[in-house]
């Protein structure tokens, strides 16, 4: 391919397998990283890239194939296994104790000693200092944690890994939690390690970065490497229809039109101190209108504004003129409702039963005083059981024992008692079996089909144009696109989501 | 995270308490034949709990709602000497004692509700706030009662809540028990009882179905105040005197009661079924002890671990129950 091809590899995964119970992962991935590469590794979610990577971290065994440094075969068992190797991690999370200063997050359980006890305070700091100068970071030894930005944060991961002698650095998604000008300045130190003759596997959805920084790409599917591509030969399109691995074309679905005379959701150009930025679409009742955008983009934020859970500092939401409330109990009773991202930490209280979650924001249904009764609860609790075909249908089980898809009903469940216009659904089916989605996505297609107004969410593009009407794609708190779903493909989105267009895609 | 797989709605525990009940009636019966299992013994320990059981029938809102209130002990003894020295400025008459336990029982909601404000505006946790306020609420008393124990001996009101009978019951184990019956059909059959369990299970999923936690939370320590003033100025009745010591450690027994009887630290768990049953254990546990003649200073010895095995049992449980892995002397000390 290149002249990388007479360089010893610094690191070479060959023939990696790994299978969970009932699934291979990994089919037999070749991986490899040169000295002062910048090496993307890229795929779709659940392609295999965290696998490799928590195999080449230590955090998984192999069942087959040989991880080699520098031409050795190494065995990887352990983190610490890892870090001997000259492996290092920076996560999405970030590992750091806030209330710390940075030469001890740095020196934590590493720590220099004089004599045998006492902590050389001295000396870590001078390190500390040595590494920021030479590395040029925007940061102090004494600095405390969480009095710093994310990306001065992740510098100090950085730090963290280079006192370990990292060779390899690998980054997963490190630019979710940036805006712009942070990415920036975190390009710019990605490319100082690279000159200092580190390497980097680099692991973004942002597409627009792999393609400016990677020296080389590897896409991974469906647990195999489908293509590794040299810097010079990036095409975008391309890229993404190795990932994706379908033929292109958009399936022929029937789209639904907003019924005549029906509810108008209008946002008007919503913003908010964070993230939003003038966001403004319009919503119909008879219709699924699709929520589209990278982690970040938006999408939560403004279902959250709608709802009345999010307050917002420019802009206006109307449902048929009249301007929703901005608390969300009364928008709720102005017919508005959310299925929230997290079913589990904000949808349901697991340890109450289905009864009291179904009940829980529709006590005013229940009945007119603040005296309530648990009998029309338990009533509607069967009705919802055999409506939505709920299992187990024992109405008196915590609903931490439920399935995740019967989870995610008895959330749904909450806003079918009331009398609904508006239903937000975020990310309806993230972590559900195939037979429970295709319910979720009947009930919310009959929800519309009554007149409802729906707005679903999804980081899953094939979701998206596989329910929605219409598709609204935010990038940085920006509507960058309103689609009506002809013709669209997965690489469309996935193009629009970082800015791009496909050459002839339909507007 | 409060993410508890598998937990049952606390009917196991509630099915396990009689049980223990029964062992101490049965135990005490043997070992002390003839002077445990009579009337007036068992209406002696009903007497004893009485006071604690007023306390713990507000209290269980705060602890449901995941949070505590150290301060139901200063705050009895202020509303026990509010009312005690309304009753004696208005010279002991009817009126006067009326206006003298409505006006304990405002101080008393009056507590809970800046406990409440406090903790939840400024999201101090309400251990600190109520930590605080324990004091603060303790030196009022103090200072409006000269630290003196004031002796009131001559109002009619006054001694007719603490001595007078309802059908050969004592009235304060009457009242008890109407409250008791209240607080059960508070917590099942309003909208405010379910908010409180939803509010302490997952106030996130609370607030996402259109209910505002704050008010909820607030509330449930204006309850709290309010049954602790009940309770001093029923106890203050009983003794016919008022002092700022009078229910000093009565916090710690309440909370007991409530954690034996199956109530979570961690909120949105347990009953006021359950806690009926804590404050039994504790109420026989009380007074086998004075029976046997065990020492004061044990006494305190044998609460505290009651209190330390229940709620390992409690956390054994739902570790079991969750399937995450027990924490052993070993895996705590081993590398990694």
């Amino acid at each position: 391919m290149s002249e990388n091809n007479k360089r010893q590899p610094l690191l070479e995964m060959v023939g990696i397998e790994k299978s969970f119970p009932g699934v291979q992962v990994l089919k037999g991935v070749d991986f490899s990283v040169y000295p002062g590469e910048i090496h993307s590794l890229m795929g779709e979610n659940g392609a295999g890239k965290s696998t490799l990577i928590k195999i080449l971290t230590g955090l998984y065994p192999l069942d087959g194939g040989e991880i080699r440094i520098n031409g050795e075969k190494v065995e990887i068992h352990s983190r610490q296994d890892a870090i001997d190797a000259g492996i290092s991690v920076i996560y999405q999370e970030l590992s750091l104790i806030p209330t710390l200063s940075v030469t001890e997050n740095i020196f934590l359980a590493q720590e220099k000693v004089k004599g045998k006890i006492m902590l050389d305070r001295k000396a870590m700091r001078a390190k500390v200092a040595e590494m920021i100068e030479t590395s040029g970071f925007s940061v102090s030894p004494d600095d405390i944690i969480e009095t710093l930005s994310v990306a001065q944060q992740q510098t100090v991961e950085i730090m963290k890994a280079l006192l370990n002698d990292a060779k390899l650095i690998i980054m997963d998604e490190p630019t979710a939690s940036l805006n712009a000008a942070e990415s920036e300045i975190l390009f710019e130190k990605i490319h100082n390690l690279k000159a200092q003759g580190k390497s980097i596997i680099y692991i973004s959805h942002r597409l627009e970065e792999v393609y400016a920084m990677s020296d080389r790409l590897t896409i991974l599917r469906n647990g195999e490497v489908v293509a590794v591509v040299d810097k010079k030969d990036i095409d975008p399109v391309k890229v993404v229809e190795y990932m994706l691995g379908r033929e292109l074309k958009s399936e022929a679905k029937e789209l639904h039109e907003p019924i005549p005379g029906g509810a108008v959701l209008k946002v008007e150009k919503l913003s908010t101190k964070d993230l939003l930025d003038g966001v403004s679409f319009e919503a119909y009742a008879g219709q699924i209108l699709g929520l589209g955008g990278l982690v970040g983009s938006g999408r939560t934020d403004t279902l959250k504004c709608i709802y009345g859970l999010l307050d917002y500092d420019g802009g206006s939401i109307t449902l048929d003129g009249k301007p929703l409330p901005r608390n969300s109990g009364a928008a709720i009773r102005a017919g508005v409702g959310l299925v929230p991202e997290d079913r589990r930490s904000e949808g349901l209280v697991l340890l109450s039963d289905l009864t009291d979650n179904i009940a829980l924001p529709n006590y005013d249904l229940n009945s007119k005083s603040f005296v309530i009764s648990p009998k029309k609860a338990l009533a509607k609790a069967k009705e919802s059981v055999e409506k939505l075909l709920i299992k187990p249908g024992h109405t008196h089980i915590p609903t931490a024992n439920l399935s995740g898809g019967n989870q995610q009903k008895v959330v749904l469940a909450k806003w079918l008692q009331r009398d609904l216009k508006v239903l937000l659904v975020d990310e309806p089916t993230v972590g559900i079996d195939i037979g429970a989605k295709a319910e979720i996505y009947d009930i919310l297609r009959n929800i519309a089909g009554k007149g409802g107004i729906v707005i679903v969410a999804s980081s899953d593009t094939e979701e998206l144009l596989k329910i929605s009407d219409r598709i609204v794609i935010l990038v940085n708190g920006k509507v960058y696109a309103d689609l009506k779903n002809e013709n669209l493909t997965e690489n469309d989105l996935i193009l629009a989501y970082s800015g791009m267009k496909r050459e002839g895609a339909a507007q | 995270m409060k993410i508890l797989k598998g937990k049952g709605d606390g009917k196991k525990s509630f099915f396990q308490l009689p049980l223990i009940v029964v062992a101490l009636i049965v135990i005490m019966t043997i070992w002390k034949p003839g002077i445990f299992l009579t009337p007036s013994n068992f209406l002696s320990i009903l007497l004893s709990i009485c006071i604690y059981g007023i306390m713990m029938c507000g209290t269980i809102f705060p602890l449901l709602n995941g949070g505590i209130d150290l301060s139901i002990g200063s705050t009895a003894a202020l509303s026990g000497c509010v009312t005690i020295l309304i009753t004696m400025a208005g010279n002991y008459t009817p009126a006067a004692s009326l206006l003298g336990i409505l006006a304990g029982i405002g101080v008393g909601a009056l507590c809970g509700a800046v406990n409440g404000l406090v903790s939840s505006l400024f999201g101090i946790p309400a251990f600190i706030v109520t930590l605080a306020s324990s004091n603060i609420v303790l030196g009022i008393a103090q200072s409006i009662s000269n630290q003196r124990t004031i002796t009131c001996l001559h109002s009619e009101v006054i001694n007719w809540i603490g001595t007078g009978k309802i059908l050969g019951i004592p009235f304060p184990v009457v009242f008890f028990v109407l409250l008791l019956v209240f607080t059960w059909w508070v917590l099942k059959y309003t909208r405010f009882g379910r908010y409180a369990y939803a509010a302490g299970g997952n106030p996130k999923a609370t607030q996402f179905s259109g209910i505002s936690t704050k008010k909820i939370q607030i509330a449930t320590y204006l309850i709290s105040g309010t049954t602790a003033a009940l309770a001093g100025i029923v106890l203050s009745c009983f003794n016919r005197q008022a002092v700022y010591t009078q229910a000093s450690g009565y916090d710690g027994d309440v909370l007991v009661a409530l954690v034996v009887g199956g109530v979570s630290m961690a909120g949105g768990e347990g009953k006021i079924t359950g806690a009926i049953f804590g404050l039994m254990i504790l109420g026989i546990l009380n007074n086998a002890m004075v029976l046997i003649g065990i020492d004061a200073i044990y006494q305190n010895l044998v609460k505290g671990l009651l209190v330390i095995v229940a709620v390992a049992l409690d956390v054994y449980a739902r570790n079991k129950n969750s399937g995450l892995k027990r924490k052993t002397l070993r895996s705590i000390f081993s590398k990694g």
